[in-house]
């Protein structure tokens, strides 16, 4: 058929290009899917953290849970919780877990969780999942369906091994051809349309539909077809960060959140996987110096890690510039990834955002050149829609904060909150955040997310009346949090048990104590 | 064989039960014991049938599961394939303790040799971090005071019996799908000419010592023959 679109070709390979080549695949098999990646360009391999949606992704895929979880030395992922935010000081931590709080009124619920245990903290109130993460308890039980919870959970993964996984999958299961050749130039038809891509070693590879997931190279929608960067480092002033992988003892405790460490300038990731964790020092250079927050990096690694050999950690240093693309969707051009947009991996949206992205396409697949431009403007109002949220929810964090170091001040200068985030607090003295405020499908960040960051960080609760069926709600929920400390395993008890047994290495085991 | 232990959060705080079911975890038993108290949720889904101790010639009360010895009929992937599970069963690996003086308190004890007993730290905790008892030994505790309690009471209704003559030894012969035979034998159930035969004041007996209720229980489970046989040629047929 004329004008018909067959050929897909995705330009990039690491966690963009073959998810995204995975899930289109897995979605529309009628696709001719190619997948194109320079050799010996190293993926970047911080994204380290997924979303639930993950589960629907994998499973939609056709790829077991527990060969995802061995194959990419992963774990589970429970939420974030967020230490030293508020005011800095010991006691200064609260969680954002994935599990919902229970339905209802929750205007009732604020008053009910007031009245009956004040000195709770609001996420441990509203849900089990708050002690499941205190006691680094897996949230599901080796014996439940692939992908089922008893609460909600994404993952903590290597993104290297991760990528090889999805290359793995989509070459041999899902029928994707992989090109290992660089990209030299882009030729565009008489409309303007990218037609085909030149590779270096002088093939032409021609397609209907192309996907730039080339990361910050971003070799289509920025090289070729120009489209405006969106600057949005007004609002997010982390532009840097220092990476390191520290390797945890065999048998130790698994966290089931990432931890995110505010500090003078920034705040500091910890990831948690089974065999390392991940953790790196954000910040901004205009506030903090790299030796600075070197420093800041190692006392954290010091306090957390103890024993750790501090001389041997080479921390790599990343900079970044927070923004997006004007349009995400330009013509035949569909930027994915990177390429798309880039913000600090706060509440990990990264990789939630590629899942969405080909959601979105995958379920509203041009068919036709003709109805090309009708699609790519509902995308990109959507996904502008989207980035819009994002960047107002992760400054949802900062302008609540008490901390009083000139990086937090200047994050809470009313020239640098977007106007609806100023608007959505304003409303929120009066009503806590509803589907009002966040109406759309696949919202990133919900209301209950909102108001797990607003009554985590001590936001004062809108006046109301507790009722019987909100105190009876709560009271399920603390008979329900005990049920399932009891009966979910811990996370090193359950990942372990997918891993085989390491035979005893001795000198690894007891080099520290050779030296 | 067996290995009991007082039930503390000092020596078992870390203690996880595998609460499955399965011929693994020992639960390949053909019957098990059940108590007139719970004879309300037994008929709903088991046969009840009687049995005379030997030794003491006392009756007891049993749920049927299978045909043969080590047949559970209600065992299927690692669960229980009924909504309700004989207390006998659902209380394993843990039974009552007592001291001995006859008011001594009862102790839940745990018999740490049993199969239920996990050694991969998966399972349910009995103790939660804090060393207090979690929801699930709240509900065995409470199982274990109910039986305790039912075991106390029975002998009332056992003797109600034999003071009418109303058990009397049945065999059953079962013949399945494929042609291959099944018989119980030894068990007893109740004699419905003798009990329909029962005058004013016998009746007013039974009635007043509760046990009526509980006899009509028993002869309305053996409906359930039907369902067991329905599984055993399931099985038969599944290989």
């Amino acid at each position: 058929m004329i004008g018909s679109v067959e050929q897909v070709v995705i330009v990039g390979g690491g966690t963009a290009g073959w998810l995204s080549a995975c899930l289109l695949a897995a979605r529309r098999p009628e696709l001719a899917i190619t997948l194109v990646e320079a050799p010996n360009i190293p993926t970047i391999g911080v994204g380290e953290g997924t979303w639930p949606t993950m589960r629907e992704t994998l499973a939609t895929i056709g790829i077991p849970e527990a060969e995802f979880l061995s194959e990419c030395d992963a774990s589970f992922k429970q939420g974030s919780r967020f230490d030293g935010w508020g005011d800095g000081g010991e006691a200064d931590s609260y969680y954002h877990p994935f599990t919902p709080p229970p339905p209802g009124d929750m205007a009732a619920m604020l008053a009910a969780w007031q009245a009956d245990a004040p000195g709770a903290p609001f996420a441990a109130a509203m849900t089990p999942q708050a002690l499941a993460c205190d006691e680094s308890l897996a949230p599901r039980q080796r014996a439940m369906p692939d992908y089922a919870g008893a609460l909600n959970y994404g993952y903590h993964l290597d993104a290297g091994k991760f990528a090889t996984l999805l290359k793995r999958h989509a070459t041999a299961r899902l029928g994707v051809t992989h090109v290992s050749a660089q990209v030299t130039s882009v030729a565009n038809d008489d409309t303007g349309n990218i037609s085909s891509l030149r590779l270096h070693d002088g093939r032409e590879l021609a397609g209907d539909f192309f996907i730039d997931c080339s990361g910050l190279a971003a070799i289509l929608i920025g090289g070729h077809c120009s489209v405006p960067w969106v600057d949005r480092s007004d609002v997010s002033f982390n532009d840097s960060a220092l990476a390191l992988q520290v390797p945890v003892e065999a048998g130790s405790a698994i966290a089931s959140q990432t931890i995110g460490t505010a500090h003078e300038a920034g705040w500091i990731w910890d990831i948690a996987l089974p065999t390392r964790r991940g953790i790196g020092c954000v910040f901004s250079s205009r506030f903090m110096d790299d030796a600075r927050a070197e420093e800041v990096l190692r006392s954290y690694v010091a306090a957390k890690l103890p024993g750790t050999d501090l001389s041997a950690l080479r921390p790599r240093k990343l900079t970044f510039s927070t923004g997006h693309r004007e349009r995400f969707w330009h013509g035949n051009c569909l930027a994915v990834g990177l390429s798309a947009g880039f913000i600090e991996p706060l509440e990990a949206s990264a990789i939630v955002t590629i899942e969405l992205s080909i959601k979105a396409l995958a379920e509203s697949f041009p068919r036709r050149a003709a109805t090309m431009g009708l699609l790519a403007e509902r995308f990109n109002e959507l996904f502008r829609y989207r980035w819009d949220r994002i960047v107002e929810f992760l400054k949802l964090h900062y302008v609540l904060s008490r901390r009083t170091e000139p990086y937090w001040l200047a994050q809470r200068d009313p020239a640098t909150i977007p106007a609806r985030l100023v608007e959505a607090l304003e409303l929120w003295r009066d009503q806590p955040p509803s589907v009002w405020d966040f109406p759309r499908m696949d919202e990133l960040f919900c209301a209950a997310s909102q108001q797990y960051v607003l009554y985590g960080m001590g936001f004062p609760v809108p006046a109301g009346a507790p009722d019987a069926a909100a105190s009876q709600r709560l009271a399920e929920v603390r008979q329900r949090s005990r049920a399932l400390a009891a009966a979910l395993p811990s996370n090193r008890t359950y990942l372990d048990a997918l891993r085989p047994v390491a035979a005893a290495d001795p000198i690894a085991m007891h080099g520290a104590a050779m030296k | 064989m067996s290995n009991h232990a007082v039930l503390n959060p000092a020596d078992h705080g870390e203690l996880r039960i595998d609460t499955a079911a399965s011929a693994e975890l020992g639960d390949n038993v053909m019957a098990c014991a059940t108590v007139p108290a719970e004879f309300r949720s037994i008929q709903a889904h088991y046969p009840i049938v009687l049995r005379r101790d030997l030794s003491t010639g006392k009756l007891e009360a049993l749920a049927l599961l299978g045909f043969e010895t080590g047949e559970n009929l209600f065992l299927r992937d690692g669960a229980w394939d009924a909504a309700y599970r004989p207390l006998s069963m659902a209380i394993r690996p843990f039974l009552i303790g007592r001291a001995a003086t006859p008011d001594g308190v009862g102790q839940v004890h745990v018999d740490l040799d049993h199969p239920r007993i996990s050694k991969t730290g998966e399972g349910v905790r009995v103790f939660d971090a804090g060393g207090q008892p979690t929801p699930y030994l709240e509900d065995i505790a409470a199982k274990l005071g109910d039986l305790d309690h039912a075991h106390r009471e029975s002998a009332d209704f056992f003797a109600a019996l034999d003071r009418y003559d109303l058990a009397e030894s049945f065999t059953l012969e079962v013949t399945l799908d494929d042609g291959a035979k099944n018989s119980l034998v030894g068990y007893h159930t109740i004699n419905e000419e003798k009990l329909s035969a029962l005058d004013g004041p016998a009746l007013q007996d039974l009635m007043t010592g509760g046990h009526l209720a509980r006899i009509y229980m028993i002869i309305a489970s053996l409906s359930h023959f039907g369902d067991l046989v329905a599984r055993k040629n399931a099985k038969v047929r599944g290989g």
